[in-house]
């Protein structure tokens, strides 16, 4: 077991290789590797911050949910799926970069980081980069992650406009996500000036459509309205979903009746 | 050599890094009322007080609990507060075969030290980590009630 200090000595031990990076210890401990040696980040000062950077938030990446959801600078959008993460024990210990190394389409709070176009801060005794969440993810367990890199903070826009966010679980509590889905909307004078819509376990990686979401945007809320067939027809065709405990049709209906949902509530 | 705070006590240890707190906890410590019941998080049975949080012990590697607080059942017995919590689960039965109690009554703790008056919803919601498979809930949740009535120092 390694505890650093700082994240230079982190850092410095990653590079060296044979550890397994630790931080709440929820992922790493339903299967835990036999004879793994942990670097512990949990309580490196440089991954616990929560900074407030004016449009978007900073959130150090052994942040815990927990930690987030008192945090008065964390968005409200981000609070809403937290709030659905597991349980409070699980929260307690859970972090936001290891949400993200764990590398799950279902995990919540990266729904969120999505629908945001959150970037993510990489470390290494070589430097530092910002990928975007999207590029970050390339398929199903596999990130582009460096074997010497760790994750160490997330850049979190603020969502501008109105949002919406629903989980689909089996249950209230303690539930892995069947579908969740988030989407945010700006709508100045009756026009739509941005448009984001995020769907989470339903294929390898969260799912968003750019191309699609462009459809709707500078358009006016009649416009919209009048594209809405259209629009869901879309999506029908782009969405994918994966073989699952639930079945493809059910994903994809789901799916769509969920962001029909949302462009209802905002008017469209 | 790992070292942390037993309820109260400083404490060493030494094995791998990966050896679950709660396994430490029921074999090496002889703490028992740390209960085993699913090994991933979602039962709540092996629920202990660490760093003043609640957290699932099946999930902490040993390597996490070194320079940690922790607080299990046994633990919070010695505090002045435990009686009112005794005597809430007593009064409406909200114990039956008991095996979740240790992890219920320290998740109750764990709330009402954050929010000494819950509603309902705030209940439910801070003992949902904790499956009880005897009382249906309801008994447990008027356990809580009763706690934050008569009060204590959390």
């Amino acid at each position: 077991m390694v505890r650093p200090e700082n994240l230079n000595d982190a850092l410095k031990t990653l590079s060296r290789g044979g550890m397994t990076i630790c931080a709440g210890g929820t992922d790493v401990m339903v299967y835990p590797p036999e004879n793994a040696r942990l670097l512990m980040v949990d309580r490196l000062p440089e991954l616990k911050l929560i900074e407030d950077l004016g449009d978007a938030v900073r959130i150090g990446a052994a942040v815990t949910f927990t930690e987030g959801i008192e945090s008065p600078i964390v968005p409200e959008l981000m609070k809403a799926a937290l709030r659905r993460i597991a349980a409070p024990a699980i929260r307690n210990m859970g972090t936001f970069g290891g949400n993200i190394g764990n590398g799950s389409a279902k995990a919540d709070s990266v729904l969120i980081d999505f629908v945001l176009d959150a970037k993510l801060e990489l470390a290494s005794i070589r430097g530092t980069r910002t990928p975007d969440i999207d590029k970050f993810y390339l398929g199903r367990k596999k990130l582009d992650l460096a074997p010497d890199e760790l994750i160490a903070a997330i850049f979190l826009p603020k969502p501008k406009g109105s949002w919406y966010y629903e989980k689909v679980g089996g249950r209230e509590a303690l539930a892995i996500s069947r579908l969740s889905f988030a989407g945010v909307i700006d709508v100045r004078d009756g026009v739509i000036t941005s448009l984001s819509a995020a769907f989470g376990a339903v294929a390898d990686t969260v799912l968003r459509f750019k191309e699609l979401e462009a459809m709707l945007t500078g358009k006016s809320l009649d416009e919209a309205r009048a594209m809405k067939p259209d629009f869901i027809a879309a999506y029908d065709r782009a969405i994918v979903p994966i073989r699952g405990r639930v079945s493809e049709t059910w994903r994809k209906e789901v799916c769509l009746n969920l962001l029909r949902d949302f462009l209802s509530q905002n008017g469209i | 050599m790992i070292e942390f705070v037993l309820n109260g006590e400083k404490v060493s240890w030494e094995g791998p890094d990966t050896e679950r707190l709660l396994d430490v906890l029921r074999e090496d410590f002889r703490l028992t009322g740390v209960k085993c019941g699913c090994k991933e998080g979602e039962c709540g049975a092996c629920s202990v007080i660490f760093d003043g949080e609640l957290a699932n012990s099946c999930l902490i590697p040993m390597a996490k609990a070194d320079g940690a607080e922790i607080m299990t059942i046994e633990g919070l017995r010695e505090l002045d507060c435990f009686r009112v919590l005794d005597r809430a689960f007593a009064e409406p039965a909200a114990v039956q075969c008991g095996f979740c109690t240790p992890g219920m009554v320290l998740a109750a703790y764990s709330l009402l030290k954050k929010n000494p008056h819950p509603d309902e919803n705030e209940i439910r919601d801070g003992l949902s980590g904790n499956l009880c498979r005897c009382t249906g809930y309801r008994a447990i949740v008027e356990a809580v009630k009763l706690a934050a009535k008569e009060g204590g120092k959390w």
